[in-house]
């Protein structure tokens, strides 16, 4: 693998590692963040909820008490209306008495200590009471120590504008410059035993109750909202403001019952809580604010987020690592996909160098057997006129001339090879162009079998012939007469004694068929393949060729437009099939 | 005792009725009564919104004026018999000394808020010895109350005049002894309809005053 690795392109495959690997690792390090956010909303909402609970649970203690002291107070008053010296303080047109003939029966509640919760509600501890007359308005204390001390500012706020027949629970401010605080004021109405009505109602002012108590290591706040200001004990005036802005924003975009919302106070981050205390009171509506200071939970969130980040930071290590094998393995195929085509391009490489040098080769060749066949000419030319020269004298004896005879013949030959040499070599090189003229074969043909008897060696051979007349060929007069020339003299120089050769011309679908056949041992089969190749004579023992003849044949026919080829050689029978281009004889040149 | 005294103002008396006094009589149209009919004559204060009156309703008529105060104070009782006050509805003359006898066998503690005579003579038992009293020199409407018994309602209508008289439960009354003179004759109905008319009063003629 890595000896592979090393052929192949390395500085690609690692590319595609690294950018496999960083998608695998954006991929981790998306699911970490996603977590880390899901972990940190799940941790706000369960503190929200948590907190939430808890300011419920100080209003239901709230609400508990306020019932209970509203069930005591209403009971008070429904005694107090059944006191004849009240009926007649308040039906006799004698308020100045209804404080004094009070007095007695309320004395319990001014009285008393202050007591926890589960025992405020009997005792009724009350901060100040006050009668209102019928028509809603404060009935003024002759006595104000009596019925607890109120400033007129105060007092005010408690008159209505019409007797309420139903409790009514109020928050009002004691406009007192010492100590400004919020009182919670219930008033009960007084109905008259006889006639149903309400005469008068009695207004109790109680200390507010102050949740949070249980549990003040929390730091938790609460508070009033009243009349657009907070009454908030255990704060700073400056966290006061802030919460201040906040509920009045809230508040007034909005005219919520309860709600919920965070802010910085001092940069540390709060829960705010309010609840509407007195739904449906005539007295303004007033609200419990709780603020909740988030630090605890923030420290909670911080470690929660570094433990998630851990654990990220170890996931993305870990994923990094698995990372980096998954990308290994999955870029493997991907490597080998590479040296494979790494491979197949030096394989290229390597074919074209070689085509390129096989043509150099053939190129030179060629030219070299030009040249050797130009440079053969002319020696075989002198030694020829030599000869000639030689026959022409008489004074040899006659065993000299049939010696000469014999020589001049070799040198015709070899003239014939070079020449044949040379047409090659000009093929080879792309140098031969025949042209496209009309060749009468049937004259052609008749022309070589007359030759062919006329020889001084004519075989003892029967030649059978079926020629159409004047069968016309696209081609060029020279070199279709090679063509026949080489398969006459083939089917001559391979025939037996007393065999026979075919000669058959005809016309077929735009093409000249002719075939040439003859007797005699036919060729081996496995060097049937291999007769058009240069330089291999079929051989078949008795006589022997240059081993050019078929091959130039060949070669010719394709430069005319046809083909040669051995239709059957068995059986004492060898058959050739050339086919040219038809050629109507007139046309010039057929295209 | 009471009788022969009685009857010695009448044989006095006997020869100049007719030239002594002038007589007002007619009939003070009252409110329809709630309850019917009375059979029990029970008569009990209500209070309805801010009226005090009787029921069954009745009125008194007097004659508004100023009149000599008597040398000695009249004497009147309002006892409290069956957690009731009894009479319920009790006219004076200014100056009357008014005696609240307990015939029940509970305490009382009868008290006044109002404006014209404010007391509380405290709980007291039915042998309380003087019997509590309370003279009332200022004229206007005393509404009383007993501490203990929160239903207990009796009215006192302290008058100026010495002329008053309560009508039947029909609204018929009948005014005798009155001065010559010219007067107006007022008829109480609740604690806020007072009905007034003019009289001319002649030594023995009878007024015939109605109060529609």
């Amino acid at each position: 693998m890595t000896a592979k690795k090393a052929k192949a392109n390395p500085r690609a495959v690692k590319g595609f590692r690294a950018k496999l690997a960083a998608a695998m690792m954006l991929v981790i390090s998306g699911i970490t963040a996603l977590g880390l956010y899901l972990a940190q909303r799940n941790v706000t909402n369960n503190a929200n909820h948590a907190l939430e609970q808890d300011f419920q649970a100080e209003l239901s203690s709230l609400d508990r008490l306020q019932e209970l002291r509203h069930a005591a107070l209403a009971e008070r008053c429904r005694a107090l209306a059944l006191k004849p010296r009240i009926h007649a303080a308040l039906e006799d047109n004698a308020l100045d008495l209804l404080y004094p003939s009070a007095k007695d029966e309320l004395r319990d509640l001014m009285e008393g200590q202050e007591r926890p919760l589960e025992q405020a509600a009997g005792t009724l501890h009350a901060k100040f009471y006050r009668f209102l007359d019928g028509v809603g308005a404060v009935l003024a204390p002759p006595n104000a120590k009596d019925v607890g001390s109120l400033s007129a500012a105060a007092e005010a706020q408690l008159a209505f504008k019409k007797l309420p027949d139903k409790q009514q629970v109020g928050y009002i401010w004691s406009n007192d410059p010492a100590s400004d605080t919020v009182n919670e004021v219930t008033a009960v109405p007084i109905f008259s035993t006889e006639t149903g009505e309400v005469i008068s109602a009695l207004v109790v002012g109680f200390k507010p109750f102050e949740p949070g108590s249980k549990n003040p290591s929390a730091g938790m706040q609460s508070g009033i909202w009243v009349s657009g200001r907070l009454h908030l004990p255990a704060s700073s005036d400056g966290a006061k403001s802030m919460v201040a802005g906040k509920l009045m924003k809230l508040l007034t975009n909005a005219d919520r019952a309860r709600d919920s919302s965070t802010l910085r106070i001092n940069g540390a981050p709060h829960l705010l809580f309010f609840k509407l205390l007195n739904p449906g009171s005539l007295f303004p509506p007033a609200y419990e604010v709780f603020v909740y200071p988030l630090a605890t939970w923030a420290a909670q969130l911080h470690r929660l987020r570094l433990q998630i980040g851990g654990a990220g930071a170890l996931l993305l290590l870990g994923a990094f690592v698995a990372s980096h094998f998954a990308a290994a393995r999955l870029s493997r195929p991907v490597e080998q996909l590479e040296i494979e085509s790494e491979h197949d391009r030096a394989e290229r490489q390597r074919a074209e160098a070689a085509l390129a040098s096989t043509t150099d080769e053939l190129e030179r060749s060629a030219r070299y057997s030009a040249d050797a066949s130009h440079q053969l000419k002319s020696p075989v030319t002198v030694l020829r006129a030599g000869l000639e020269t030689l026959m022409g004298r008489e004074d040899f004896a006659p065993e000299v001339y049939e010696e000469l005879s014999g020589l001049l013949h070799q040198t015709h030959r070899l003239t014939g090879v070079i020449d044949d040499l040379l047409l090659l070599s000009r093929m080879d090189a792309g140098h031969l162009r025949i042209a496209s003229d009309p060749v009468n074969l049937s004259q052609l043909l008749e022309e070589w079998l007359d030759d062919l008897e006329a020889l001084p060696d004519a075989p003892d051979v029967n030649i059978e012939k079926k020629i159409a007349t004047d069968l016309s060929v696209a081609g060029e007069k020279q070199y279709t007469s090679l063509i026949i020339q080489n398969l006459l003299e083939n089917a001559r120089k391979y025939n037996r004694p007393g065999g026979r050769i075919r000669i058959l011309a005809r016309e077929e679908n735009k093409q000249v068929v002719l075939s040439i056949g003859n007797t005699g041992r036919p060729i081996d089969r496995a060097e049937q393949r291999h007769i058009f190749e240069r330089f291999r004579s079929i051989g078949n023992g008795l006589v022997s060729g240059h081993g050019i003849g078929l091959n130039l044949a060949r070669d010719l026919a394709r430069l005319h437009g046809g083909d040669l080829r051995l239709v059957v050689s068995e059986n004492d029978w060898t058959e050739f099939e050339a086919r040219f281009r038809f050629m109507e004889s007139g046309t010039n040149r057929a295209t | 005792m009471r009788l022969r005294r009685l009857f010695w103002c009448g044989v006095i008396l006997a020869p100049f009725p007719a030239f002594a006094e002038a007589i007002a009589e007619g009939v003070v149209q009252l409110p329809e009564s709630r309850s019917g009919p009375v059979i029990a004559k029970r008569y009990e204060i209500v209070s309805k919104g801010e009226t005090l009156s009787t029921q069954p309703p009745l009125a008194v008529v007097y004659l508004d004026g100023s009149f000599t105060k008597p040398a000695s104070a009249p004497k009147r009782q309002v006892a409290q018999k069956d957690l009731e006050f009894l009479p319920p509805l009790l006219p004076v003359q200014v100056g009357t000394r008014v005696e609240f006898p307990n015939l029940d066998d509970t305490y009382h503690s009868i008290f006044s808020y109002s404006p014209a005579k404010r007391f509380d003579l405290g709980r007291y038992r039915p042998e309380e010895r003087p019997i509590p009293s309370e003279v009332f020199d200022a004229p206007g409407l005393v509404t009383l109350r007993c501490d203990i018994h929160e239903h207990m309602r009796g009215l006192i209508l302290v008058l100026n005049t010495p002329h008053f008289v309560i009508t039947a439960p029909d609204g018929r009354f009948r005014l005798r002894g009155l001065p010559s003179g010219h007067y107006t004759l007022k008829a109480w109905i609740d604690s806020r309809t007072t009905r007034e008319k003019p009289v001319d009063l002649k030594s023995g003629q009878t007024v015939h005053v109605d109060f529609p």
